[in-house]
């Protein structure tokens, strides 16, 4: 049994480049994976058009969400820039007080309630990233629709309207990486060998336990 | 393109008459239980392998695939380009997926792949184990080169498209099929 991989004029090969400088045997490699792929292809069952009534199923019993009020906070037509400045607004009228967290890295720093809309800021501190965004539950993990955008101090920050609640998140750092916030107050297992952090939105602001 | 009336919705259809992506996720998400019907059965033909594939069974595929649908309608406002509903659904299953990774049936060793007896040696059973062998390896790749992998050669996927829907780098996405293939080539053996 081989133990070394595909060479790089055999990965060529397998993208679908010519075979000229592939060896006999780096050939024959490649060949035998491409049709244990294919082998494993066939041999997929379909999941079925059952699946398609039980989904329609549970979802005609589950209302359409009405659209909510905050949208415009996360919405791409409008600016970053007006998100903390909306949010600092509302600060001056609604101001919990809640404590600021310390944070070496990264932290969700200050929660201000609006009627039953909490606002949250998370902060992350990446000198280095090109881009940084919250992916979590409340977005349905899209790691593209709540970019963060940099402050004064260089840090990476935006700030969501959250619902009362639990909420699980993840930054993700250059598009590609996903980071936990380590200065969460709850961390879990992601079911993905990773971890996401947790955060409880109560009436008065962030709970912390 | 033409626009006709669904429901109380404006829609368009593309060039094969059928109702656009796009047209279909704005009415359901006026409401309509029907249009996202067809949403669902457009998404389970076109990502049921992938599904099937990361998770090493049809069952736990299945399930995967619904609870993404109920995630995809009660998020349904937050798909801000209706048009691209397709890679924005995507990215749930995905994660979807990723969450029922962890209860995936423990990896067997491929060389404890049953292989078939000599006078079974046909074609068929030869595919058979073939496949057999290529399940059990892929359940030892990380889940990100399982995933890149399975959309290149099970799938069948350009890199563009893997790009689309993974939101990943072309190079990055060549990086984990490049060591999947490595990895799946020293579980395998070479050439039979």
């Amino acid at each position: 049994m081989s133990r070394h991989g595909f060479t790089p004029d055999e990965q060529r090969y397998l993208d679908g480049g010519p075979h000229g400088d592939v060896s006999g045997a780096g050939r024959a490699a490649a060949d035998a994976l491409v049709r244990a792929a294919e082998a494993y292809r066939d041999s997929i069952p379909d999941v079925g058009a059952r699946l398609d009534a039980a989904v329609l199923g549970a979802v005609r019993a589950r209302p359409r969400r009405a659209r909510r009020p905050w949208r415009w906070a996360v919405d791409g037509r409008v600016r970053p820039l007006w998100i903390p400045l909306a949010a600092a607004a509302a600060a001056a009228v609604v101001w919990l007080g809640v404590p600021r967290v310390p944070a070496p890295s990264s932290s969700p720093v200050a929660a201000v309630r609006v009627a039953d809309t909490v606002f949250v800021q998370f902060r992350l501190a990446a000198p280095a990233a090109r881009t940084a965004a919250v992916a979590g539950s409340f977005n349905g993990w899209d790691p593209e629709s709540v970019p963060m955008v940099r402050d004064a101090d260089g840090a990476w920050v935006v700030t969501l309207p959250l619902p009362l609640g639990e909420h699980r998140y993840q930054f993700v750092v250059d598009g590609t990486v996903w980071r936990p916030d380590p200065t969460a107050p709850a961390q879990v297992d992601d079911g993905y060998g990773g971890t996401n952090s947790v955060i409880v939105v109560g009436p008065k602001g962030l709970v912390r336990t | 393109m033409r626009s006709v009336t669904f429901g109380s919705v404006s829609e368009s259809r593309d060039g094969t008459g059928r109702p656009t992506d796009g047209s279909l996720v704005r009415a359901a998400q006026g409401g309509d239980a029907d249009a996202f019907g067809v949403l669902v059965e457009r998404s389970r033909r076109d990502f049921g392998r992938y599904a099937v594939a990361m998770l090493g069974d049809a069952d736990a595929a299945a399930d995967a695939m619904q609870e993404a649908f109920i995630r995809a309608w009660d998020a349904l406002e937050d798909c801000r380009d209706p048009d691209r509903f397709r890679s924005w659904f995507f990215r749930i299953l995905a994660n979807q997926c990723r969450t029922a990774l962890r209860r995936r049936h423990p990896a067997i060793a491929v060389d404890d792949v049953e292989v078939a007896a000599p006078d079974r040696a046909d074609a068929a059973a030869e595919r058979s184990e073939l496949a057999a062998r290529i399940d059990a390896a892929l359940s030892t790749l990380t889940p990100e080169q399982c995933e890149a992998f399975v959309m290149k050669h099970v799938e069948g996927r350009s890199y563009d498209e893997m790009v689309a829907l993974l939101g990943v780098s072309d190079d990055a996405l060549k990086m984990r099929v490049y060591r999947a293939r490595d990895a799946l080539r020293g579980l395998l053996g070479d050439a039979r």
